[in-house]
């Protein structure tokens, strides 16, 4: 019977101390296979702070979520139109940027940026470029935009994102109209164009587009720098461009939620993830483009000499999409539209 | 030949096999010796594909048993893989006594709304995941229900358990009545006479609905992604995460393990019992 | 013995007595735990998804609670009309295929011994027991241009060269059925298991051939297990989508692809919802007539 009691004690007191522990953990909402495990273990045993990492493939899964009022989360990873929506919605906590002393690391280029210009929500993460990778091997002739891409000789070897905003823009684009000005007017004028694209394409990807160019099965395609970076990486005649006509850059950003019950142990976090050694594990295993200035001098000379992670400048403008509202279901029904008249 | 041995030695004796009849049997044989090449052939390339030295699981780059190592010391993809273990398990466990009792009462006995609940409990089988995980979301956000575990296994048990129903309804439609009556005649209860007697007879559709609920729960994505936390992650979730990378051949590594721990279990069982005997 | 039963409808043929059939409290109090499931858990949710289409969204992408039949309008254009007949011609055609392949398999493992049968069902199933992800992977390797299977056939000279087998409409009827294709099988294994042997038997003493004896007698005692495959696998096949995105390319869109697209890049949640109520509504109207017209003809034929 004592044993009993002991035995219950025991128990007792182990579940209060994991109760007690429990209250310091770290609710992280973010995209898969972006945070390393390697990163979160060394967060741990440097503050003993528990993380439950969940996480999303999409935006707009994040966003869903959210709304719908699922879970508490301390820190997420929205990408900069996501968070445009979220500042707007006051769905975001205000950064202590006291506490973060390791910002001053980031690249003055990629803060400021219209999504959060004064930087009090959001601390970029990672950028990259939605931008043309070319499998030299099949393909010889020079491509170097959207037009080039979009041939007829090039009919069913081509893979492009599952995006239908990324898809309208890079129309948009080519006709020389802004790209975050979704009217119907102009929708109306990229809706031949997109028609006739549609038709030449082989696969739309927005996991992993990387696979049919690999396999062989398409030859060049509209891709993620990342994925590209991938491809160049594992064979150097997949060569990236930045597209003539202009180009989406993205920053993808991390961010508090209003409702985090530990904000105390996110600011730790982001303050965690901008030292450069850090920071350069995380480029390590996802090859985007890093705007921690500090984390570049650790990267190797391959790394950096990538020209789908860092690209050499030349190419179109580079611009960031904006939230877009009610017009995303614009592109939808286009796109829905387009698609099915095949 | 299998479908002999289901006679006795005295009934095949007297019983003379036309020619045509064994025609169909080898066609038919033939047929299923190629239905089970067909769904074995990805598994092959699967388990395959686990020794590819390449990191892309793409193109074959050389052997090696890295993988298999890596996946033991990927603690968030085992916890993963038990979570799915264990949620599957759950929830298959109850999708059967949900689907068979209602089954049963169903065919049993004339309800008033036996139409309605019978279109109601075939809604999920219908109803696009998004909107089944958006909606149970919102549910259990205004329930004040917080998620985990037993939210993820009330969804798959949503979803798994029609197809229960239906197995189990397609069996009844050809039972014997008077088995039941017998059995009250003898002077059992009706819960006596169900259990003893019924659920014996329906034994090959409730397994064959347990097999599919836990299929359907093992591969289940987009219900349980809005429905869990980040302690009930099931394999699916991490899986589709590692996609954008590239899907790493630990996966190949991990699956090829379950497969052939399930066929060893399969093989070894029967001889088990056969040991036991 | 009515050969022409629909789904899962009620039995109500051969009721020995009529006052048995009648629940009491006891059989309600066991339907119970089944009755609070649905509601709480299929209505409740139904019905949240109900209101939401009724909704708007606004410039944010938030739900607002003013009442408009906009979104139902929306769902009336022809463009959704076709995809909704696209998506039910893949499944039928899913469905008409998997019914062929998938009886004879589930024929030979009903008639098996006692030990094969156990070992056959459970090897049917491990396949499916892998990550979806991982498995259709597997196809894109055996059906890409470089694959498996353009290099078999290339080795045996049948093609010259190779097929362009990925990402078109019949990668995606092969990833469909090998999906779907256990749900076919079970329930008509099922039905076989408890096919008496000596039915086949008398079939065969009274002079029919094999043929005569499968379709005579064999395939119409085994209906209710295709039926239920049939329900099984045609009606979860509409609305899939994944394996058109993975194995197809994506390039043309099904009733699956467009409702999730609302709920995520489109961000119209009414609107989603409004096209889901009507995907789900023409099911249960259609459901709830066959089980009318099945419980009319089991009394004819009772």
């Amino acid at each position: 019977m004592k044993l009993l009691l002991r035995f219950f004690a025991a128990l007792l007191a182990a579940a209060v101390t994991f109760a007690a522990r429990a209250a310091n953990e770290l609710n992280l909402f973010g995209w898969s296979e972006y945070v390393p495990q390697a990163v979160i273990d060394g967060f741990t045993e440097e503050t003993g702070i528990k993380v439950n990492f969940e996480t999303y493939a999409s935006n707009e899964e994040l966003i869903s979520k959210l709304v719908a009022g699922g879970g508490n989360y301390d820190l997420i990873q929205p990408s900069d139109y996501a968070a445009e929506a979220m500042i707007r919605q006051n769905l975001l906590a205000p950064l202590d940027l006291k506490r973060l002393h390791n910002l001053k690391n980031i690249d003055p280029e990629f803060l400021h940026r219209p999504h959060d210009p004064d930087g009090r929500f959001t601390v970029p993460y990672m950028s990259g470029t939605v931008g043309i990778v070319v499998n030299t091997g099949k393909v010889k002739t020079p491509i170097k935009g959207y037009r080039d891409v979009f041939q007829p000789a090039f009919k069913d070897r081509i893979v492009v994102l599952n995006d239908n905003r990324e898809i309208v823009s890079w129309a948009l684009d080519t006709l020389g109209l802004p790209i975050n000005t979704i009217t119907p007017e102009n929708l109306a004028k990229v809706r031949p164009v997109i028609a006739e694209w549609v038709k030449l394409v082989k696969v739309f990807d927005s996991d992993s587009p990387k696979t049919a160019l690999l396999n062989g099965d398409v030859d060049l395609g509209v891709v993620w720098s990342g994925e590209a970076a991938i491809l160049w990486h594992q064979d150097k005649r997949f060569q990236y461009v930045i597209p003539a006509e202009g180009a989406h850059q993205f920053l993808d950003l991390l961010a508090i939620p209003a409702t985090a019950k530990n904000k105390d142990a996110a600011h730790d976090f982001i303050d965690y993830i901008l030292r450069p050694e850090v920071s350069k594990l995380i480029s390590d295993a996802f090859p985007y483009t890093n705007p921690n200035r500090e984390a570049h001098r650790l990267l190797s000379t391959e790394a950096l000499d990538n020209p789908a992670s860092y690209p050499h400048g030349d190419g179109g403008k580079l611009e960031s999409f904006r939230d877009i509202g009610k017009a995303a279901a614009d592109i939808d029904r286009l796109m829905t539209d387009l698609k099915s008249a095949r | 030949m299998l479908f002999l041995s289901t006679m006795s030695p005295v009934a095949a004796l007297r019983f003379r096999v036309p020619t045509g009849l064994r025609a169909l049997r080898l066609f038919l044989g033939g047929w299923t010796a190629a239905v089970f090449v067909f769904l074995y052939a990805p598994i092959v390339v699967l388990v395959a594909y686990s020794f590819n030295a390449s990191r892309l699981n793409v193109l074959w780059q050389g052997f090696t048993l890295e993988w298999y190592r890596r996946v033991w010391e990927n603690a968030p993809l085992l916890r993963a893989a038990q979570n799915s273990l264990v949620i599957a398990c759950i929830s298959t466990v109850l999708s059967v006594v949900l689907g068979t009792v209602g089954a049963w009462l169903l065919h049993r006995y004339q309800f008033r709304g036996t139409r309605g609940i019978q279109t109601l409990a075939a809604i999920p089988m219908v109803m696009p995941e998004i909107l089944m995980g958006i909606s149970l979301l919102i549910f259990f956000a205004a329930a004040g229900l917080r998620l985990g575990f037993s939210t993820v296994i009330i969804g798959h048990v949503t979803f798994s358990f029609p197809f229960v129903l239906v197995a189990v309804q397609a069996r009844l439609r050809g039972l014997d009545p008077a088995l039941e009556e017998a059995a009250l005649d003898l002077g059992a209860t009706p819960a006596r006479a169900f259990w003893l007697v019924i659920v014996p007879c329906l034994r090959p559709a409730i397994v064959a609905g347990a097999l599919m609920a836990f299929s359907l729960s093992w591969d289940e994505l987009i219900v349980t992604f809005f429905t869990t936390s980040a302690a009930s992650a099931t394999l699916p979730i991490r899986v589709f995460g590692m996609a954008k990378v590239g899907l790493n051949p630990m996966l190949n590594a991990l699956s090829a393990m379950f497969v052939v721990a399930t066929a060893v279990i399969v093989l070894f069982s029967a001889y088990v019992r056969k040991l036991s005997r | 013995m009515d050969t022409l039963a629909t789904p899962a409808a009620t039995s109500l043929a051969a009721a020995p007595a009529i006052d048995r059939r009648t629940p009491r409290w006891r059989a309600w109090l066991l339907l119970t735990p089944m009755i609070v499931w649905l509601v709480a858990f299929v209505v409740a949710p139904t019905a949240i998804l109900f209101v939401y289409s009724f909704c708007e969204r606004d410039e944010l992408g938030r739900v607002v609670f003013s009442f408009t039949l906009e979104n139902y309008q929306r769902v009336s254009d022809p463009i959704y009309l076709r995809i909704f007949l696209r998506s039910i011609g893949y499944a039928g055609l899913t469905t008409a295929i998997c019914v062929v392949v998938g009886y004879p398999v589930a024929y030979c493992i009903g008639r098996a011994s006692e030990v094969w049968r156990q070992r056959l069902l459970l090897l049917v199933m491990v396949p499916f027991w892998t990550s979806f992800l991982i498995r259709t992977y597997a196809w894109i390797t055996i059906l890409k241009q470089e694959g498996l299977l353009n290099g078999a056939l290339q080795a045996m000279a049948l093609v010259a060269s190779p097929l362009d087998l990925l990402y078109t409409p019949f990668a995606v009827v092969i990833g469909l059925v090998y999906a779907y294709l256990p749900f076919m099988m079970l329930p008509i294994y099922g039905s076989v298991e408890k096919l008496d042997g000596s039915l086949i038997e008398a079939a065969h003493d009274l002079g029919a051939g094999p043929l005569r004896a499968f379709s005579s007698v064999i395939i119409p005692l085994t209906m209710p297990g295709i039926a239920a495959g049939t329900l099984l696998v045609f009606v979860p096949a509409i609305g899939m989508f994944a394996i058109t995105d993975l194995l197809g390319g994506a390039r043309v869109p099904l009733i699956g692809n467009v409702i999730q697209n609302q709920f995520m890049q489109a961000r119209d949640w009414p609107f989603g919802a409004a096209l889901g109520m009507v995907f789900m509504g023409l099911f249960a109207v259609s459901y709830w007539l066959l089980q009318l017209r099945g419980g009319a003809s089991d009394e004819l034929h009772g």
